[in-house]
């Protein structure tokens, strides 16, 4: 296991909406708030600012933490998918995040640079592994090239509730990178 | 400027910078911007997975429940998803 410490780029709360303090907000934002801390992902920053809306808040924080710790999809994997899927929104916060429980699994920053990389040559990636990666990038690189013969391999490895699971994923933590992008410029 | 914002930040998001979000402020309250920008970024996110399922209508056009076979022969080659 990589012992090296993931590389945190310092984010200058310079945001052009001012994050909520967690002890402003009410209790189940608050503590909604604090788990997505805990959680690496979504962290305190776009938590704080997405409860600038709390009734969308309360939703989008819960639905992230879900779709992102829970499922049948191995969460090291949704992991790096989130990560490269940043990198393809451009954003540079969700890019830095780290799930704390995906650490905790064993994922390490070697293995995420090699998924950010040529993952489809790496052969420490499974070919169930590199399908939901191929999957991730073509949806938000080239949407075209999703097509019947992608998800004909993504059923050789996954189920459709799985390939849903990853689907549904990719659409949220996605979206949330691109709207957190222009928060970040 | 809420139109703008959803269009540019789909395909134009460096343009939508401090300035921008100013000009927004102008318009809505912060709460409503981040109502909006959340909002945005989902449908972004969500339409992009929905149109690489290439579904097509549940009813037929007289209100029938109907297969997505035989939903593709009543529609055409263009799957709802992707209107």
């Amino acid at each position: 296991m990589d012992a090296a410490k993931p590389p945190i780029t310092p984010i200058t709360p310079t945001t052009p909406i001012t994050p909520v303090e967690p002890d402003a907000a009410d209790a189940e934002l608050a503590s909604l708030i604090a788990r997505a801390a805990r959680a690496g992902v979504p962290g305190p920053l776009f938590s704080g600012i997405l409860a600038r809306s709390p009734v969308h808040a309360r939703a989008l924080l819960r639905a992230m933490l879900i779709s992102h710790t829970e499922g049948s999809v191995d969460h090291r994997l949704k992991e790096m998918v989130r990560i490269r899927l940043a990198r393809i929104a451009g954003d540079s916060y969700f890019a830095a995040l780290r799930s704390s429980v995906a650490l905790g699994q064993g994922l390490d920053e070697a293995t995420i640079a090699a998924a950010l990389g040529d993952f489809e040559n790496d052969p420490r990636f499974t070919p169930a592994q590199r399908v939901a990666l191929r999957y991730a990038d073509r949806m938000y690189r080239s949407p075209s090239e999703v097509d019947d013969a992608l998800y004909a391999e993504l059923k050789k490895h996954y189920s459709e509730a799985q390939i849903m699971e990853l689907g549904a994923f990719m659409a949220l933590h996605y979206g949330m990178q691109a709207f957190m992008r222009t928060m970040s410029q | 400027m809420a139109l703008r914002y959803a269009l540019w930040m789909a395909v134009k998001p460096d343009a939508v910078d401090a300035a921008f979000y100013d000009e927004l402020r102008r318009h809505y309250s912060d709460e409503e911007i981040v109502e909006l920008g959340a909002f945005i970024g989902f449908n972004i996110g969500y339409h992009t997975f929905f149109g690489s399922l290439k579904f097509y209508p549940l009813f037929s056009p007289d209100g029938r429940l109907v297969s997505q076979e035989e939903s593709s022969d009543i529609y055409g080659s263009a799957p709802v998803s992707l209107a």
